[in-house]
């Protein structure tokens, strides 16, 4: 795969005659540059390369006592264990609903916040709000979960009693395999909407000011201002988080769900994290959890580099 | 800098601004009601927290939970250990991630796309907790404050952010400085990393949060208690709301929940501080300002 | 923020030369005699005691050996014993929390030592089981690779609001059937008395699994579906393909129905467990004993002056088809010594001796109560703690009891009870113990470990438990349960069956 990248057209440049040439060339031209990567190319070598080579647990049947050599080699049996698995579609059709709520409803409500709270005027309200709306992103998801049950709490929770009335229902919501993607979309934008608008803002702090009084003086209202000005100057982050995310398609937070479902929601609650953590971490069994590591892996660098690929046609930056 | 702005307003802004105050109080009360919630219950008294469902001031105050808490050398040790290890890994983590962003950002550095997909592989898959144990443990880490810094040192989301920052600069200011005379680091450290402060800010509160939560590197890397961080302290009381069956047959009765919710106080206060003052630099950032000066 | 670069560089280096100084244990691995004990173990209490901590210096000195214990909370215990044993530096004694496939795979290549013989020899006198039912239940297929730590066979009961029971003029239960009536009467007769319909019977909270001790399991013994497994005239068959097991369903599906039950029972949090009972929303939990006294405790605090009035407590229900009591494992975890830290049968023979040494009624003391005359003190054969130390008591009873393993009996001193009342209820604890341990169904399969329950158990266990909360709640049918239990058989249960029967003609 990353060869497949490498081969890519690079940016052109004058090309010397010969390989040895050109790469003795390039080292004293960019030797600052190579020396200020070499402490992160050592961390990424160490910390994250070489524990991969760790990872052929995957295609063993690992016992931690006699070692990973010490292993018998299944080959693919755990990988095969996992895709044949008779629930595999349900779980991938839960697993893509959830993710799809995150991409689609709790990433662009980060923005919407961010914007409006940049519209701000009085700076006092504006750092307050600021404050407090990543505030929920401290709390557990064990606090998120218990202080949802006491809102829905059936006949006596707050939120339940708004809702049953308005829906004219009576059901336990916390139970009702209807109401768990609500649930979960609901508890997902309260917990990290505040907290995913930091990047954000971080992005809009950079916007050139001048820009706007020139655009005042053009008379551009209220919402030109935002749409011709503002937008545009965060749309970098806006897709480079896009891209990134959809390489997390297959992670949907384990402990949420986990602690959302039960015995009546489970059909639409069971994702491939909480299937893996019974069958896998749970048990011990580290081999069969590396294998479903990888495939999610494949599955999100090949959507990674899909969804880079297209933001280049689009004319945006991506992430190469 | 909003004069201009307020001059210009029109009746329709004037209405969005009154609407738009009005819905982020509400988006900001909302956020903190059930924080209040907690921050009441951890002064509440077990009976009140058992037979009041919600409250934002408790009837009896008692400090109960937090004297149980606080009273131990072990705490007050795990807690300052922590606030170390946060400032250092913080400072370690933000320096290497910014160190490799800087030449990633450079479009013609040779080999640059093949170093980047290694990092976007990195991010979709990691090798999992034993072999990067195995590795800790070879390196000679383990037992050490640096098992909580280095294996989690660069994260590939950071990394890219910043890259992707320091790839908006504009390229003039570089080409000014090197005609001045500076090399790479120095452009690095005068007129990069000045011009970054919005990102570096954001992403120091990032790692510094990430460190300070984290409670599995504690777990697996250190075994001698007196090392302990904060969380590894904190762990045993908030997650025990879902001990089995099994492990309640040990007749040891579950935390309290006011000792519950004054953990979550505890463990939260000192990031909800550290904002502010990263805050700061979010308002700094205009990079015309930092240019012109 | 990057100006003054070089402080940071200057402190972290400095930190780096503070905090690198080393921790490597004695370099082990030799075959010379043991110098020291080292110990891994969970922990509940809210910080682990200290390497300077007088239990631990008192229980060196017992062992002959100097005790050094790795406190891990217990939350995360199954991940650090995972990477524990993926390295080198392994413990001499680990405390081993469950049968799960990384200890069961590691005993079986031959990481732990088979303590079967040891054990029975008698040179141990204190590691010499007083129930050797338990031992087996704790062994891995008849193989003892740990000293199990004891706990009460007998905890499952029933607990009621003594005042309502009062104010409809009702007994306590006896039976199943005694049982629905009240669960019906609190639900409709108003037993607090307040005019408006606002109480429930049952008190059941979400629950994970089965044959864990949730009150779905202890109706389902009572009405004698056996305990997990069942012995079919030699065969073992799993419990819930018994016509009593069907027939416990419709019973509790028929308290659902009613609306006898709290009407969140899918998905209570267990730790709330207490709130609709104090409050006076339900009447009826079945549970362990020892919430009796948790609750009693609490009414304390709410009715200081006629707190007893509150709560009652019975254990086991006659059913319709006999009478049967549900037992718990009767131990949680045991003691393992692991082969890599301990090398030689001297080695393993210092380590059993002071495993010996640790469980007399001295050591028993020390781990369950603590210094005596520090923080309690004995009196009429009683130990009586001093409140002003609490914070230590709770340290010991968290961390150090987690040691104790008590498998030749529980000898330290009984706790002195508060008042008349907590003693009476005590005393009827005990009672109720000693009457329902005759009734006791023990798990005939306890000791088996079959090797695809091994690895898809969790997900076999899930499937019944979800389709009994799903048939009770209505949602599915008799023959939606009958399609559940076939979806299990063809997910991996049909060849549980197969080992479980094959390992259980080897074992008998």
């Amino acid at each position: 795969m990353t060869t497949a990248l490498a081969a890519d057209p690079e940016p052109p440049r004058p090309r010397p005659r010969s390989r040895p040439q050109r790469l003795r060339r390039d080292a004293v031209r960019y030797r600052w540059l190579l020396l200020l990567m070499l402490p992160g190319a050592l961390y990424f070598a160490l910390f994250r390369f070489w524990p991969m080579y760790g990872a052929r647990i995957a295609f063993k049947n690992y016992i931690p006592f006699l070692g990973i050599d010490g292993s018998e080699w299944v080959g693919l049996d755990h990988f095969q264990a996992f895709l044949s698995n008779p629930d595999f579609t349900r779980l991938l059709a839960n697993t893509l609903i959830v993710a799809a709520l995150s991409l689609f409803i709790a990433f662009p409500l980060t923005i919407v916040l961010a914007l409006l709270l940049n519209e701000l005027r009085l700076q006092i309200l504006k750092r307050t709000v600021q404050t407090l709306v990543y505030i929920p992103h401290f709390l557990s998801w064990t606090v998120v979960v218990s202080i949802t049950a006491l809102l829905f709490a059936i006949g006596t929770g707050p939120l339940w009693t708004f809702l049953s009335d308005l829906f004219g229902t009576d059901a336990n919501m916390l139970a009702d395999p209807d109401w768990f993607r609500p649930l979960i979309l609901m508890q997902m934008v309260w917990k990290d909407t505040g907290w995913g608008t930091i990047i954000f803002l971080a992005a809009l702090a950079g916007v050139d000011q001048e820009q706007y009084e020139a655009a005042v003086i053009d008379g551009a209202g209220r919402w030109q201002r935002v749409r011709n000005i503002t937008i545009p100057s965060i749309m970098p982050t806006i897709v480079v988080l896009l891209i990134l995310h959809t390489g997390q398609i297959l992670n949907t937070g384990f402990e949420q769900i986990y602690l959302m479902s039960n015995s009546l929601n489970r059909t639409v609650a069971d994702v491939f994290d909480t299937y893996v953590y019974f069958a896998g971490i749970e048990q011990g069994a580290y081999s069969y959890s590396t294998a479903v590591g990888l495939f999610k892996a494949l599955v999100g660098l090949v959507l990674i580099f899909g969804t880079n690929w297209l933001a280049k046609r689009f004319n945006q930056q991506g992430i190469f | 800098m909003s004069t201009s702005h307020q001059r210009f307003n029109t009746r329709a802004g004037r209405a969005f601004d009154v609407l738009n105050v009005a819905l982020l109080t509400g988006v900001g009360l909302l956020a903190i009601l059930p924080f209040l919630y907690v921050l009441a219950g951890s002064f509440a008294t077990e009976l009140e927290i058992t037979t009041r469902p919600f409250f934002l001031w408790p009837e009896e105050i008692t400090t109960s939970s937090y004297r149980s808490i606080l009273s131990s050398d072990v705490f007050v040790r795990a807690f300052a250990t922590t606030v170390v290890v946060t400032f250092v890994g913080t400072l370690v983590q933000l320096g290497l991630t910014a160190l490799m962003a800087y030449p990633l950002a450079k479009a013609d550095l040779p080999g640059r796309r093949t170093v980047l997909a290694l990092v976007v592989f990195t991010m979709v898959f990691s090798a999992g907790m034993i072999p990067t144990f195995l590795v800790v443990k070879d390196l000679g880490l383990l037992d050490t404050y640096w098992a909580l810094i280095l294996p989690m040192a660069i994260n590939p989301f950071s990394l890219i952010i910043i890259k992707n920052f320091f790839q908006q600069l504009p390229p003039e200011l570089e080409e000014s400085a090197k005609i001045d005379g500076a090399n790479e680091l120095q452009v690095l450290r005068h007129v990069v990393l000045p011009l970054s402060k919005p990102v570096l800010a954001t992403f120091a509160l990032f790692y510094a949060v990430g460190i300070w939560n984290d409670y599995l590197s504690p777990l697996l890397y250190l075994s001698d208690t007196s090392k302990w961080t904060l969380q590894m302290i904190l762990r045993q009381v908030t997650a025990a709301a879902s001990l089995s069956a099994d492990e309640m047959a040990t007749d040891v009765p579950p935390p309290a929940q006011g000792i519950k919710f004054a953990v979550v106080v505890i463990a939260t206060i000192p990031v909800l501080l550290a904002y502010p003052f990263l805050q700061k630099h979010f308002a700094k950032g205009m990079l015309i300002g930092s240019v012109k000066g | 923020m990057f100006e003054s670069k070089r402080i940071p560089l200057a402190l972290a280096a400095a930190a780096s030369l503070a905090l690198t100084a080393a921790c490597s244990d004695g370099g082990e691995g030799s075959g010379e005699p043991l110098e020291s004990l080292t110990i891994m173990a969970p922990f509940f209490s809210a910080v682990p005691p200290e390497e300077d901590d007088p239990i631990d210096e008192a229980l060196s000195e017992l062992a002959g050996l100097d005790l050094s214990v790795q406190w891990v909370p217990n939350t995360d215990y199954g991940s650090k014993t995972n990477t524990v044993l993926a390295g080198d530096d392994i413990p001499d004694v680990m405390v081993i929390q469950g049968k799960d496939q990384s200890f069961v795979q590691t005993a079986e290549a031959g990481g732990f030592w088979d303590l079967t013989d040891h054990l029975a020899s008698g040179d141990y006198p204190n590691l010499v089981t007083e129930n050797a039912q338990v031992q087996e239940a704790s062994s891995v297929n008849g193989k003892v690779y740990g000293v199990y730590r004891a706990r009460d066979v007998i905890r499952t009961s029933v607990i009621l609001r003594q005042d309502w029971l009062d104010n409809l003029g009702l007994a306590a239960p006896e039976t199943t059937a005694d049982l629905a009536e009240i669960a019906r009467a609190f639900t409709e007769d108003d037993p607090d008395g307040n005019g408006q319909d606002d109480t429930y019977g049952l008190i059941n909270p979400a629950w994970s699994g089965i044959g864990n001790g949730s009150p779905y399991d202890a109706i389902e013994t009572w009405y004698g579906a056996g305990n997990l497994w069942r012995d079919e005239g030699g065969e073992l068959a799993p419990a819930f393909t018994s016509d009593e097991w069907l027939q416990a369903l419709q019973y509790e599906r028929d308290l659902v129905s009613g609306g006898y039950v709290n009407p969140d029972y899918a998905t209570m949090d267990p730790a709330t467990w207490n709130e609709p009972f104090l409050n006076g929303k339900g009447g009826i939990i079945i549970d362990v004993q020892s919430r009796a006294v948790e609750l009693a405790k609490l009414f304390k605090e709410q009715d200081p002056e006629t707190y007893d009035r509150y709560v009652a407590l019975v254990g086991q229900l006659d059913g319709p088809n006999g009478t049967y009591a549900l037992p718990t494992a009767g131990y949680s975890g045991f003691l393992a010594i692991p082969r890599s830290g301990v090398q030689n049968e001297d080695q393993l023979e210092q380590v059993l001796t002071a495993l010996n040494e640790l469980n007399t009624t001295e050591a028993q003391n020390l781990m369950n109560h603590g210094i005596e005359g520090d923080n309690y003190s004995v009196v009429d054969g009683e130990a009586v703690f001093d409140p002003a130390k609490q914070d230590f008591t709770d340290q010991v009873t968290g961390a150090w009891a987690q040691l104790g393993t008590n498998l030749a009996g529980y000898n330290a001193y009984p706790i002195q009870q508060e008042t008349e009342f907590d003693q009476a209820l005590n005393q009827l604890r005990l009672d109720l113990q000693a009457e329902d341990v005759a009734n006791a169904v023990y798990n005939p399969a306890a000791a088996l470990v079959s090797p695809t329950y091994t690895t898809s158990g969790a997900q076999l266990d899930t499937i019944i438990a979800d389709a009994r909360i799903q048939y009770i709640a209505g949602q599915i049918d008799d023959a939606g349960l009958q399609a559940a239990i076939e979806t299990w058989r063809s997910s991996g249960g049909d060849q549980v069956v197969e080992e479980m029967n094959d390992l259980y003609a080897d074992l008998n």
